[in-house]
């Protein structure tokens, strides 16, 4: 179960190879500009791509997820009438309220941002794993990635302790039937967890001596970095940063202007988006691109 | 001065006001944006203040098992939608003062959305779980408010439903609401407030049958090593 | 210039009164010596080691003085101490830090502040020398406990010490694993020259290759010398800790041998065909074996499980039917489906077919408070799991309220003084007897007992042993899982042999051990080109004494 966090189950994938720093930088771009883009052309850009790397990266199982985005984005599309009342095209009226077809758009585009985001966070949740994301911040802030790659550490080790202390208590009688009471329940809930605090803080002496064993606080600390920046990484971050510039300076020229309340006005289509999709097509890219080139070897053979 | 009160001092006259100013910019979701990373900044002092005094070998351990324990605790109680999390924060801070609540706070939310999936709320969870543990080491150091269970529990629902419950709803009303207008703000505030009232009962539940036991084991430890006096508390 | 020199060092911990833990030492350590520290458990061994190390050193009150490489300890700096002092302590899980093996191995370098490039180079090389290269990428959570404590090893041996410290490294691995990190530990010995100083339960594994034994009572050293004298001294003051000593050592002095005392198995087998080439007597009796067993207290019929829905079965079609009143003992390899069988039992795993029965009553048919209230409990692996208050007795009080029966129980444990002690402040061996009379309050009729003597020394084992004799007596069946053949050869009526998900064979000790060849005990290896059923010291000694007797 607790696999998935550090990215045992991952299927093959060219991007999630790049350096962690190439990886951050991606999604923070990718996730960043999809909050503040609300023209549809540049939306749909947006589902788009990230549905394609969803897919990517989770195989068919993505399917379900993306399927389950769509009730979301109708309730937030419908919902945004409700407390927008701007609009010059009312379809009825809630009491004294119009609802309007104007905000109903602005609610499509709203929940478009929505969808956008939940699925570059989704595959960002797959690429930053966290070894990634403490080797990328273990220098800058080294004591809290230590206290997170403990974190991982402890929680699979205290959920496996916990089942032993339910067993061991099952076997001396000292379990909860299945009938049990909530009550019950929660006082022997509460019992497991004291016996777990106290092994635990037990066991996080040794933890400490074992830290300073080994010179935890003699000197300062430098941070052991399993990745390094390749050629690929540094012609990756190149082509994100012109991207990202490019798309910025068609943001200022207004490429993405997009108003929907009180009437809708879109700017017309450029090559901003061009910029935009390019960027958000990296991954993906990345990935035909190792695709055709292991066939090619292969077929050298 | 300490690095981490210059911090501090940047933060609030520097960089909260050029990012309000440079969000108010932002077309779309752009609060969004900005109230996130005012909410980063926010806790940038925290986590500078940490790392700056070189927290000893021990004190990493206790706070790294005081998460492990607020995300697994989960596996220990078998009910449903039972969360033990916002108490086991709480008697963190409690325990250990302030900083440690703060730190087993946002550290537990962060790690264990690496577990259930980051998202645009991490930064939100983070602040309010912090701020959570830090109120309850605040309030209780120093024999401030007696460390009994019904203190506990009543302090522990006020702060859930009052503090943390809202903040977290505030990356609601950031993320899933259109407009931000009164209407929306409350409207938001009502329909998570069933969430809180029921995080607030748990946590009431916690203090009550099991805050003593536990507390009394922390103390176990701190006893025994010595360790986290003195050096924290506000 | 010796590379730990102990003068006069005494120390008492500060809630002791005055009691001292370590009374008047005076070692001399060379370098790349291997040492060997013996004791039983609360005679200072520990303690000495982690004054060898500044950081781990306790508070108390010292006197005397420790010099390392000719310097006093507290004035080398605390970053060459992390370096050049290498310590492995007894927990393989508490002691990693980080969640993945490749962290793990780099923590020290980090903490030193290596540069990138002396890391690498250094990790790549250790994850070679220990083999490690394989699970280099995983989780620590997915390490067997042999690989995590070899972990532990490598990632202190990536700092490059000059004495590697360990305090009883293998007390909580099976017996396959502990022979492969104590071989490693020889290998870095003599392949490195590294000191190593060593406390260990399992003396048979190291004693043959040690350069020096130390032995501590009560915080003394009583003796210091190469390990082929340190039994006669021991045997000749008649100190508890012979009992430690290997198996051809026990066997030379309990017989009265003469000439060399051999260390080894193979020097036991020259030693005994020198003295017995052809013996007048060359075996035990067997004992009985009934084949009907009329009531069995546990049986269990073709059982199957597995713990997912697509995982491979851990359980095969295990069978067996246990006797009444007797002491049974399933022995097999790790992960051969021991525990999980008594898991079933238990009802903690459910298998998808098969029956278990409790006294001739399935146990599905019982209410749980029927079953566990006077009839089945288990004492699981790790004792600590079961102890959920501030003291013993308060522990105790959680399954009874009869104070009668508590110290009734407390009495048979052996635990009077400790019931108001926390049960995190006791020793392996005396949690252990705390766990068990909590279980025993139950006061089943079948008792279970998962890998009881693991972690703890002889003396203690001896202890445990007069327990489950007492318990036997009471008429309470014992069941017992263990990697332990020696303690299973001694005390065991019946052995079972678990293999790949099945019970193999059974029979008594003497038939079981007495006919494998790999899979026995030490005195049965030494002795079985001359003697036959011969499984353990005491039977070696009892045969040699006969023959010794038919001779005259």
């Amino acid at each position: 179960m607790w696999a998935a966090v550090t990215g045992k189950t991952m299927r093959y994938d060219a991007f999630s190879k790049c350096h962690p720093a190439v990886n951050f930088l991606f999604f923070v771009g990718a996730i960043g500009m999809s909050v503040v883009i609300q023209h549809p052309a540049y939306l749909l850009a947006g589902i788009i791509t990230g549905a394609i790397y969803y897919l990517l990266l989770n195989g068919k199982k993505g399917w379900k997820t993306i399927l389950g985005l769509l009730p979301m984005f109708m309730i937030l599309t419908v919902i945004n009438p409700l407390f927008n009342t701007l609009g010059a095209t009312p379809l009825f009226h809630f009491g004294s309220r119009p609802y309007t077809l104007e905000a109903l758009f602005y609610g499509a585009a709203l929940a478009s941002m929505f969808v956008i985001m939940m699925l570059w966070f989704g595959c960002y949740n797959k690429v930053l794993t966290s070894d990634k994301f403490t080797c990328l911040f273990g220098n800058l802030i080294p004591s809290i990635s230590l206290l997170l790659v403990m974190v991982f550490r402890i929680v699979p080790n205290f959920i496996r302790k916990t089942q032993q202390i339910i067993g061991a208590r099952k076997s001396i009688g000292k379990g909860i039937s299945e009938n049990a009471t909530t009550k019950e329940k929660l006082q022997d809930g509460g019992t497991v967890l004291g016996s777990l605090t106290s092994w635990a803080l037990e066991g996080s002496v040794v933890t400490g001596d074992s830290m300073r064993a080994r010179g935890y606080g003699a000197a300062k600390r430098s941070s052991f970095m399993m990745y390094r920046m390749t050629g690929t990484d540094w012609i990756l971050l190149a082509v994100m940063l012109v991207l990202i510039g490019a798309t910025i300076v068609a943001a200022c020229l207004g490429q993405f202007a997009a108003t929907f309340v009180p009437a809708i006005q879109l700017a017309p289509v450029s090559w901003g988006l061009a910029a935009y999709t390019c960027y958000l097509l990296i991954p993906t890219a990345l990935h035909i691109k190792e695709t055709i080139q292991w066939h090619i070897s292969r077929s050298k053979i | 001065m300490k690095k981490s009160n210059i911090a501090t001092l940047i933060v609030f006259f520097l960089l909260i006001p050029v990012t309000l100013f440079f969000g108010s910019k932002l077309p779309g979701r752009g609060y969004y944006i900005t109230g996130t990373a005012i909410i980063i900044e926010l806790m940038i002092p925290f986590f500078m203040a940490f790392e700056g005094r070189r927290p000893q070998a021990r004190e990493l351990v206790v706070i790294a098992v005081m998460c492990a324990i607020a995300i697994a605790g989960r596996a220990a109680i078998p009910i449903p939608n039972f969360k033990a999390i916002f108490a086991i924060i709480m008697l963190s801070g409690i325990a250990f003062g302030p900083e440690a609540g703060f730190m087993v706070g946002a550290i537990s939310a962060f790690a264990s959305n690496f577990f259930y999936g980051q998202g645009a709320y991490t930064p939100w969870q983070m602040m309010a779980y912090g701020a959570g543990g830090m109120l309850a080491g605040f309030c209780f150091a120093k024999g401030r408010l007696p460390q009994k269970p019904l203190v506990m529990a009543v302090f522990g629902f006020l702060a859930t439903i009052l503090w943390v419950g809202p903040l977290l709803d505030c990356s609601h009303i950031f993320l899933m609401v259109s407009v931000i207008n009164w209407d929306s703000i409350i409207a938001a505030f009502v329909s998570g407030f069933p969430v809180n009232l029921s995080q607030g009962i748990c946590t009431v539940l916690v203090m009550l049958l099991f805050a003593r036991p536990l507390l009394d084991k922390l103390d176990r430890i701190k006893g025994k090593y010595g360790m986290m006096e003195g050096e924290n508390g506000l | 210039m010796a590379h730990f020199q102990i003068k006069d060092l005494s120390f008492s911990y500060p809630t002791a009164k005055g009691r001292k833990s370590l009374d008047g030492i005076n070692l001399s350590i060379e370098k790349g010596e291997y040492i060997v520290l013996c004791g039983k458990s609360g005679s200072g061994k520990t303690t000495l080691l982690r004054q060898l190390k500044s950081v781990l050193a306790p508070h108390g009150k010292k006197t005397g003085e420790i010099l390392f490489n000719g310097t006093p300890i507290e004035k080398v700096e605390s970053r060459d101490q992390s370096a050049k002092i290498g310590y492995v302590m007894q927990n393989p899980d508490d002691q990693i830090v980080t969640d993945k093996v490749w962290h793990e191995l780099a923590f020290g370098l980090e903490s030193l502040g290596c540069d990138q490039k002396t890391m690498r180079a250094r990790v790549a090389e250790m994850a070679c020398y220990f083999g490690i290269q394989d699970w280099f990428n995983r989780d620590v959570a997915n390490l067997s406990g042999g690989q995590k404590q070899l972990l532990n090893l490598a990632s202190i041996m990536a700092m490059q010490p000059e004495v590697l410290i360990l305090d009883e490294p293998t007390s909580q691995l099976d017996p396959i694993a502990a022979s492969d990190f104590l071989n490693t530990v020889r290998k870095i010995n003599i392949e490195l020259g590294t000191t190593v100083i060593i406390t260990e339960h399992r003396l048979e594994d190291i004693f043959p290759y040690a350069d020096r034994a130390i032995v501590m009572d009560g915080g003394k050293v009583i003796a210091d010398d190469i390990p082929r004298n340190i039994g006669k001294l021991l045997y000749e003051q008649k100190n508890d800790m012979f009992a430690a000593m290997p198996t051809p050592v026990r066997v030379f002095y309990g017989a009265e041998g003469s000439g060399d005392c051999p260390l080894t198995v193979r020097e036991g087998r020259t030693w005994l065909s020198k003295t017995y080439p052809e013996p007048t007597i060359s075996t035990l009796p067997a004992e009985e074996l009934d084949d009907e067993i009329e009531k069995p207290a546990l049986s269990l019929k073709e059982l199957w499980f597995r713990y997912e829905k697509d995982s491979p079965d851990v359980l095969r079609g295990v069978s067996a039917e246990v006797p009444t009143g007797t002491l049974y003992a399933i022995v097999g390899g790790n992960g051969a489906g021991k525990s999980t069988t008594l898991k079933a039992v238990c009802g903690i795993c459910k298998p998808y077919r098969g029956k278990v029965k409790v006294f001739g009553k399935p146990v599905d048919k019982y209410k749980s408070s029927e079953l566990f209230g006077g009839c089945l409990a288990m004492l699981p692996q790790d004792p600590k799991s079961l102890f959920v208050k501030k003291t013993v007795r308060e522990d105790l009080t959680e399954m009874t309220k009869d104070e009668k029966r508590i110290a009734e129980i407390a009495a048979v444990c052996e635990i009077e003084s400790l019931l108001g002690s926390h049960p995190y402040d006791l020793s392996g061996g005396e949690q252990q007897r705390a766990a068990l009379a909590k279980v025993l309050l139950t006061s089943p009729k079948l008792l279970l007992l998962d890998e009881p003597t693991k972690g703890i020394d002889s003396f203690f084992k001896e202890k445990l042993a007069d327990i489950l004799c007492k318990l036997k007596e009471q008429g309470i069946t014992i069941v017992m899982v263990s990697h332990d053949v020696e303690f299973c050869a001694k005390y065991a009526d019946m052995v079972s042999m678990f293999f790949d998900g099945q019970m193999l064979t059974t029979d008594t000790p003497r038939r079981f051990f007495g006919n494998n060849s790999f899979y026995t005990t030490a005195a049965n290896r030494m002795s079985r080109h001359v003697f036959s059923m011969a499984v353990t010291a005491e039977d070696v000694v009892e045969l040699y004494g006969q023959n010794m007797g038919a001779e005259v």
